[in-house]
C-alpha cells in the first residue's frame, strides 16, 4: 500500500485530525472510508472530484457570492463521526435549544432570568435583536426555535465546542441533502454495505415540526414557506425544501392579512395560511412593525402571530438569542431554566463590556478573534494574527467607542479533516453546522449536518460566503476519539466565562465508550 | 390642600387623507389612556371609518394599542378616540441618591441611554455636565427649568422626526422638542427617564362642561426612587391636568398614529383634540 493518498496524508502540527491521530493511526471511524480511498488512484479521484462538481452545476446547487454565482465545491471524503459521540452531540444541542427557548420565552415574558440578575438587564436591551414587538407574542406549542443551526468546532484538545448559535434563519440543509445524493451517486463504493445516519428525512421532520406548531384548533394547518425572491443567496434551498415538503412556496406579495388572520393568493382565491417558514429576515418580514420601506414582507402578519392565528417560524425576535455576546452566557441559561451543568462547552469569550476582560483582550489583541455581535458569515470577523496592525488600530478604536457591539474569542485552530486538494488529500479545517429541529416533543438533530472546510491551506474560514467548501457528513457505529489532552488550566482560570469543570470528552463521552 | 381629583372627558380625532385614494392600509393606534396610580381610564373606545375589526393588545412599553387594516380602496382614514378618564395629583418622588441610581443601572438600562431621538451631542454633554446639583431630585427640577428657558414654544419650525439635538440647535420647538431635550440630559447625568405622551388640559381650573380645544401633549418622567413626571414645556406641576397614554423611550415608541398604506400617493393629516372636565357623580 505505499504511495497512496492515505499513506501520503501528512497531519499539520499542533490541531487535532478528524481522521488520523498524532500517531499516524486511522481513527476507527474512517477505516472504511480510508481503506476505500486507498485503493483509489490519483487520476480516480480527479475524476470523481469532477464529477461531484459538474452534478453540483446540473443540480444549480450554488452560492451567490457578491452577486456572482459561484459553486460551492463538494469535496470527495467525507467527514465522519463515530455513532457514540454523535449522541454526545445530539444530547448538547438538545439541552441547548431547550435552554435558548426558555431564554427566549422569559426575555419576551417576564424577564426572570434578567431579575436574577443571572443575565445583565442591559445587555438584553441593548441587543441588536431584542425586538420589543415580539413582546407578547405567544406561539400556540411554546416553540420559538423550529429550527436551529448551532455550529460546532472541535478544538486542539479533540474537544467539541460551540463556537455560535443561529436561531433565526440558519440556512445550509439543502447541501447537505445535495451532498448526499451527489456523493452515493459519484462515489457509491463508499457507502457500500455501511450504515450512514439517514439525512434524507430531513424534510418529513420538518414540515411534521411546522405542523405540530399551527395555531390552537386547526387540525389540518396549511404550511408556506416564504422566501424573498429568486436573487436572495439561498433561494435555492427555499425552494427545495417547499418541494421536498409538499407545501407552497411564496413571497410576501402573495400573503395578505385580513383582520387577523392570514391569506395566501391563489388562482383559485384566497386561501387561508397557518404556519409561515419564512427565510426572510425579521426587519423585512412585517413593514407595520419592522422596516417600512420592505416590499419583500407582509404588512401585519406579526399581530397575526399575537393574536394566536399564525404561527411565524422560526420566531420573531430570536436574534437577542443568537447575539454573540448572549451567546456567552448560554451555559449559565442552561443552569438557571434546567438546572443542568452544559453538556457542550462554549469557546473561550471575552465580555467586553466588562471593563477588566476588556483590557486583558486589547492586550492581547493580535491573538485572538475578534466578531460583531451581529456579525454573520464570516463578515465583521478580524482573525488578530492575520490582520495587519493599522486595522488592528482602527478595530481597536472601534472597540472601545462600542465595546457592547463586539466580543473576542480564543483563536482556536479547529481541527482538519483529509481534504482532495487536486493533487492529493490534504488536512483543510473544517467545522459543522448540525439542524435540530424541536417541534414541541423533543428536539430533533439531524444525523451529521453540514461540515463546511476551509479550502486554502491554513485558512480558518469556513463560510461559504468566504469560498469555502463542504463535505458530505456520516454518523456511522464505532467509538468516540481519544482527546489528545486537556485545555491548559491557566487558560480556563484566565477566562470569566463558563467554568469547564467538566469537559465533554472527560466526562460523559468515556463514561458512553464504557457502556 | 390636597386638589380634588378631576373626571375629563377626551376626544381626539386624526384624518388622513390619501390621494390618490389608498388602495389598503395596516395601522396601529395609541390613544387609550392608562390606568396609573395617579389615573384611572374609566372608559375608552376607537371608532374607525371605515368601519373596520379592531385588534387590541399590551405592548411591551405596556400601552394599549388598536390594530386594523383596511383592506379596499379608501380616499380618507378616520381614528376618532374616546376616552372618560379620572385624573389625581402627583404622587411621591422617593429620595434616591446618586448611588441607589447607579445599582439601578442595569434594571433601567433602556431609560440611560441614548436613542436616536435622544443622541449625546458635544453641547448636549456639556449643557448636562452644568446642571448636576445637590441631589437627583433637585438635579431633574434644575434640568426641567433649564429645557423650558432654553427652548421658546413655537410650532412649525420642528417636525416630528426632529431630534433633540437638532431642537436645541433650532431654539425652538413644541412640547416633544422639550420632552426630547429633557430626557436626553437626565440620561447624561445618570437619572433614568421616560418620554410620556398624553394629552394636557389647557386650563388650570376649567368649569365642569366647558368643552376647550384641547392638545396632545408630551412631557417626562424621572425616576429617583419612584417615577414622577414633570412638564418642561410649560413648567406646572403635573398633575389633574395631565393625561397619559404612553411612555417610553422616546416618541418612536408612543406614536399615536402609525401605519403604512398602499397606493404610492401622498396623504395629509389634520388632528383635533376636545377636551373636557365633566362631573363626577
Amino acid at each position: 500500500m505505499v504511495g497512496d493518498v492515505i499513506d501520503e496524508y501528512r497531519l499539520p502540527a499542533g490541531v487535532f485530525d478528524e481522521m488520523m491521530d498524532t500517531g499516524g493511526r486511522v481513527r476507527s471511524q474512517y477505516h472504511d472510508v480510508a481503506s476505500v480511498l486507498a485503493q483509489m488512484g490519483d487520476t480516480d479521484l480527479i475524476e470523481r472530484s469532477d464529477r461531484l462538481a459538474s452534478a453540483f452545476r446540473d443540480q444549480g446547487v450554488t452560492f451567490d457570492l457578491d452577486g456572482e454565482e459561484r459553486p460551492f465545491p463538494l469535496d470527495v471524503v467525507p467527514r465522519v463521526f463515530a455513532a457514540a459521540e454523535w449522541a454526545m452531540v445530539e444530547e448538547g444541542l438538545s439541552q441547548r435549544v431547550r435552554a435558548l427557548e426558555a431564554f427566549l420565552a422569559d426575555v419576551y415574558g417576564q424577564g426572570r432570568i434578567l431579575d436574577a440578575e443571572v443575565i445583565p438587564r442591559r445587555l438584553v436591551t441593548s441587543s441588536p435583536g431584542f425586538l420589543r414587538p415580539a413582546h407578547g407574542v405567544d406561539p400556540p406549542n411554546g416553540v420559538r426555535v423550529h429550527v436551529a443551526g448551532i455550529d460546532i468546532i472541535r478544538d486542539e484538545y479533540g474537544r467539541l465546542c460551540v463556537l455560535e448559535d443561529n436561531l433565526r434563519c440558519p440556512s445550509g440543509v439543502s447541501y447537505v441533502l445535495a451532498n448526499r445524493r451527489a456523493m452515493a451517486r459519484v462515489l457509491p463504493e463508499l457507502f457500500t454495505g455501511r450504515s450512514i445516519g439517514p439525512v434524507s428525512d430531513y424534510p418529513a421532520r420538518l414540515v411534521a415540526a411546522l405542523r405540530a406548531a399551527a395555531p390552537r384548533g386547526i387540525s389540518d394547518p396549511t404550511v408556506v414557506v416564504l422566501t424573498p425572491g429568486v436573487f436572495n443567496s439561498a433561494f435555492y434551498e427555499h425552494a427545495l425544501l417547499a418541494r421536498l415538503m409538499g407545501v407552497e412556496l411564496v413571497e410576501g406579495r402573495d400573503l395578505i392579512c385580513r383582520g387577523s388572520d392570514l391569506f395566501v393568493r391563489t388562482t383559485d382565491g384566497e386561501m387561508p395560511v397557518h404556519v409561515v417558514y419564512r427565510r426572510i429576515d425579521d426587519a423585512f418580514l412585517d413593514p407595520l412593525q419592522f422596516r417600512p420601506e420592505s416590499v419583500v414582507g407582509c404588512p401585519g402578519i406579526v399581530n397575526c402571530a399575537r393574536a394566536g392565528r399564525v404561527t411565524i417560524a422560526n420566531a420573531v425576535g430570536n436574534g437577542v438569542a443568537d447575539d454573540k455576546l448572549v451567546y456567552s452566557y448560554v451555559p449559565d441559561m442552561i443552569r438557571f431554566y434546567l438546572d443542568e451543568d452544559p453538556v457542550l462547552d462554549n469557546v473561550e469569550t471575552y465580555r467586553l463590556i466588562i471593563e477588566s476582560e476588556r483590557e486583558r483582550a486589547m492586550a492581547a489583541m493580535p491573538e485572538l478573534v475578534w466578531k460583531r455581535v451581529d456579525g454573520s458569515g464570516g463578515k465583521d470577523l478580524v482573525i488578530g494574527p492575520t490582520t495587519p496592525a493599522t486595522e488592528l488600530v482602527r478595530l481597536k478604536a472601534e472597540v472601545e467607542a462600542d465595546p457592547r457591539a463586539w466580543i473576542a474569542q480564543r483563536l482556536v485552530r479547529f481541527s482538519t479533516a483529509p481534504t482532495w486538494t487536486g493533487d492529493g488529500l490534504n488536512p483543510r479545517h473544517v467545522d459543522l453546522r448540525p439542524f435540530a429541529v424541536n417541534d414541541g416533543e423533543r428536539v430533533w438533530v439531524m444525523p451529521g449536518g453540514l461540515t463546511r472546510v476551509a479550502l486554502s491551506e491554513g485558512g480558518l474560514v469556513v463560510n461559504s460566503s468566504q469560498g469555502g467548501g463542504s463535505k458530505d457528513t456520516w454518523v456511522v457505529g464505532g467509538v468516540v476519539p481519544t482527546p489528545a489532552g486537556r485545555p491548559p488550566a491557566a487558560l480556563v482560570e484566565r477566562m470569566q466565562g463558563p467554568p469547564m469543570q467538566r469537559g465533554p470528552m472527560s466526562g460523559g463521552a468515556q463514561q458512553q465508550q464504557q457502556q | 390642600m390636597r386638589p380634588q381629583p378631576w373626571r375629563l372627558e377626551i376626544e381626539h380625532c386624526t384624518t388622513f387623507t390619501y390621494d390618490p385614494p389608498a388602495r389598503s392600509s395596516y395601522n396601529e393606534v395609541r390613544m387609550v389612556p392608562l390606568t396609573t396610580v395617579r389615573q384611572t381610564t374609566m372608559s375608552a373606545r376607537v371608532e374607525i371609518t371605515p368601519n373596520s375589526r379592531q385588534y387590541r393588545y399590551w405592548d411591551y412599553w405596556g400601552t394599549q394599542v388598536v390594530a386594523f387594516d383596511i383592506p379596499a380602496s379608501h380616499p380618507q382614514l378616520e381614528v376618532r378616540s374616546v376616552a372618560v378618564v379620572d385624573t389625581g395629583p402627583a404622587g411621591g418622588r422617593g429620595d434616591a441618591g446618586w448611588g441607589a441610581l447607579e445599582s439601578m443601572g442595569s434594571q433601567m438600562a433602556e431609560f440611560l441611554v441614548p436613542t436616536p431621538y435622544t443622541a449625546w451631542t458635544p453641547e448636549l454633554v456639556a449643557v448636562a455636565e452644568g446642571l448636576r446639583t445637590g441631589g437627583p431630585v433637585d438635579t431633574v427640577e434644575a434640568v426641567v427649568e433649564w429645557v423650558h428657558s432654553a427652548l421658546q414654544y413655537q410650532q412649525g419650525v420642528t417636525g416630528v422626526h426632529t431630534s433633540a439635538a437638532e431642537a436645541l440647535d433650532a431654539g425652538k420647538g413644541v412640547c416633544q422638542d422639550f420632552a426630547h431635550i429633557g430626557v436626553t440630559l437626565l440620561r447624561r447625568l445618570g437619572i433614568p427617564a421616560r418620554y410620556v405622551s398624553g394629552y394636557l388640559h389647557p386650563k388650570p381650573d376649567p368649569s365642569i362642561g366647558e368643552e376647550m380645544a384641547g392638545e396632545s401633549h408630551a412631557w417626562i418622567e424621572a425616576w429617583t426612587g419612584d417615577w414622577w413626571e414633570s412638564d418642561p414645556t410649560n413648567l406646572v406641576a403635573v398633575g389633574t391636568r395631565h393625561v397619559v397614554v404612553g411612555r417610553g423611550r422616546d416618541y418612536a415608541d408612543v406614536t399615536p398614529v402609525k401605519g403604512i398604506y398602499a397606493g404610492g400617493g401622498d396623504d395629509t393629516m389634520t388632528t383635533t383634540v376636545r377636551i373636557t372636565r365633566t362631573p363626577r357623580d
